[in-house]
């Protein structure tokens, strides 16, 4: 008896009261509520359900816990010492990695991938059924959560402001290329502001709406979806007829939301609230579309 | 004149004298290219551009490259993935190991606190002569060249305040002292 009492925890590991107790640490994944778990019959349903569950379910936090040990390719290098090219590729490497991302949105890979060409109208529609059919994967499709969370690790993670400062140089010198010769600066100057102030207030949109996300996060990672915007831009220069450059520019808008959505989507506003945190971007990308439109 | 006292201003001295040079070069040609760039040309996209681009350089060869070669010091900003919140990590070599050329400190404690001040001079005039798209690239060399400032100086208080604990605790071969970015290494 005296022993019981100088030990609370002696008989802890006792399978009776192993049983009995509910410990956070041993439960598994099939223990918890998934918020996922209810057959769904429409394709609202599991929309709904979703703004209902918190905002880190079982699954996100289980991909957060094994994303600890993963790989980190800066904090264990000795960086003081490394040589200048050492440097330079590193970061040319990081510089790489984030377009690539941009270029071949994650979103869309994964998403082709898991239904194989089923529901693909969904990403070749219009904007807003993107939209759509991304909160319809975030709640559906463990995997597409899944997709969407992994796209923080490597491309939020080290920012840089290269590729915000480049498209954004790319974008205004292009619009004021076409310009007439004594609004050139005008245009230039005010094109450059656009962009910088978009960015700013798009990333404060998502920062209000509980994005786990920093400031220059968000706008490297919007700089960088610059990229088929300016191949737009390009084309005005070009003086490319007006009549193709509707779907042409259509579908580079397009390709920008998506590059942005799939990349923004592990700010941990996506799973609730996408709809909204998404609104201001594309209206950031229509608009800049529309000046490269009618330049 | 043949052999200057260690630590005066001159580039014979140090022992990085490429890394010194290109980083002066840089410093010096943002504000030169804002200041007579006019004078070449009289198309402001070019001029606005190429002073962007010399700032940006002169911002990432500071920070990555010159800092570290010239006074061992060097700072980056981390996000840690599951909240967002960012803060700074401070890195800097062992006295022990290395000693940082006195010249070459000199150039960079120098050229960091004057480039600063040399653009909120030129912030004044823009500001006086009302050329309100000059002050925004003026706006932005203060942001990055402050930024830089900041960083560094507070990069090298913690360098010395680490170089002090680990004299004091005798913890010899310690290759770097990082304050700061603890947290985030612990945790990941």
């Amino acid at each position: 008896m005296e022993s019981a009492s100088a030990n609370p925890y002696e008989h802890y590991n006792r399978n009776s009261i192993e049983e009995d107790l509910i410990d956070p640490d041993d439960a598994g994944l099939n223990d918890l509520d998934d918020p996922l778990a209810p057959p769904t019959s429409s394709d609202r349903e599991p929309l709904t359900g979703n703004i209902q569950s918190s905002s880190n379910g079982p699954i996100s936090q289980s991909y957060l816990t094994s994303s600890i040990p993963g790989e980190d390719r800066r904090a264990p290098t000795n960086t003081i010492d490394e040589s200048v090219w050492q440097t330079l590729s590193r970061d040319l490497l990081a510089v790489w990695e984030k377009m690539r991302q941009v270029l071949w949105p994650k979103y869309l890979l994964g998403g082709l991938l898991q239904r194989g060409g089923g529901i693909g109208g969904a990403e070749r529609g219009e904007g807003g059924s993107l939209a759509g059919g991304v909160r319809g994967l975030a709640g559906r499709w463990p995997d597409a959560d899944v997709v969407l969370q992994g796209g923080m690790s490597e491309g939020l993670r080290d920012w840089d402001l290269w590729g915000p400062l480049v498209f954004c140089l790319l974008l205004s010198l292009l619009l004021s290329m076409t310009a007439s010769k004594e609004q050139k600066s005008l245009v230039f100057s005010g094109v450059f502001a656009m962009v910088w102030i978009g960015e700013a207030v798009v990333t404060l949109q998502i920062k209000l709406l509980g994005g786990n996300i920093s400031f220059f996060q968000s706008v490297c990672i919007i700089g960088y979806t610059l990229f088929p915007l300016v191949i737009a831009a390009m084309l005005s220069a070009l003086h490319l007829i007006t009549i193709a450059r509707i779907p042409v520019y259509i579908v580079l808008v397009l390709w920008s939301l998506a590059a942005g959505v799939s990349i923004l989507g592990g700010s941990g506003v996506v799973r609730n609230r996408v709809g909204i945190a998404v609104y201001p971007l594309l209206v950031f990308y229509v608009g800049l579309g529309c000046l490269c439109f009618i330049s | 004149m043949d052999n200057p006292a260690p630590g005066t201003l001159s580039w014979r001295l140090s022992s990085h004298p490429i890394t010194l040079l290109c980083f002066l070069g840089f410093r010096i040609a943002s504000v030169l290219i804002y200041l007579l760039g006019l004078l070449f040309t009289d198309n402001f996209v070019l001029v606005f551009i190429l002073c962007i681009l010399a700032l940006a350089m002169d911002f990432y060869y500071l920070k990555n490259i010159a800092g570290r070669r010239l006074v061992g010091l060097r700072w980056w900003n981390e996000v840690v993935a599951s909240s967002g919140d960012s803060h700074w990590v401070f890195e800097s070599s062992d006295p022990n190991e290395r000693r940082t050329n006195a010249t070459d400190s000199r150039f960079f404690w120098w050229a960091l606190y004057l480039q600063p001040l040399a653009w909120v001079a030129l912030a004044i005039v823009a500001i006086v002569k009302v050329e309100v798209i000059w002050l925004s690239l003026v706006v932005i060399a203060l942001v990055l060249t402050i930024t830089n400032t900041v960083a560094f100086s507070r990069c090298d208080k913690f360098s010395q305040a680490s170089n002090l604990a680990s004299t004091a605790f005798n913890t010899g071969g310690l290759a770097r002292s990082i304050a700061g970015g603890m947290f985030s290494r612990m945790f990941r």
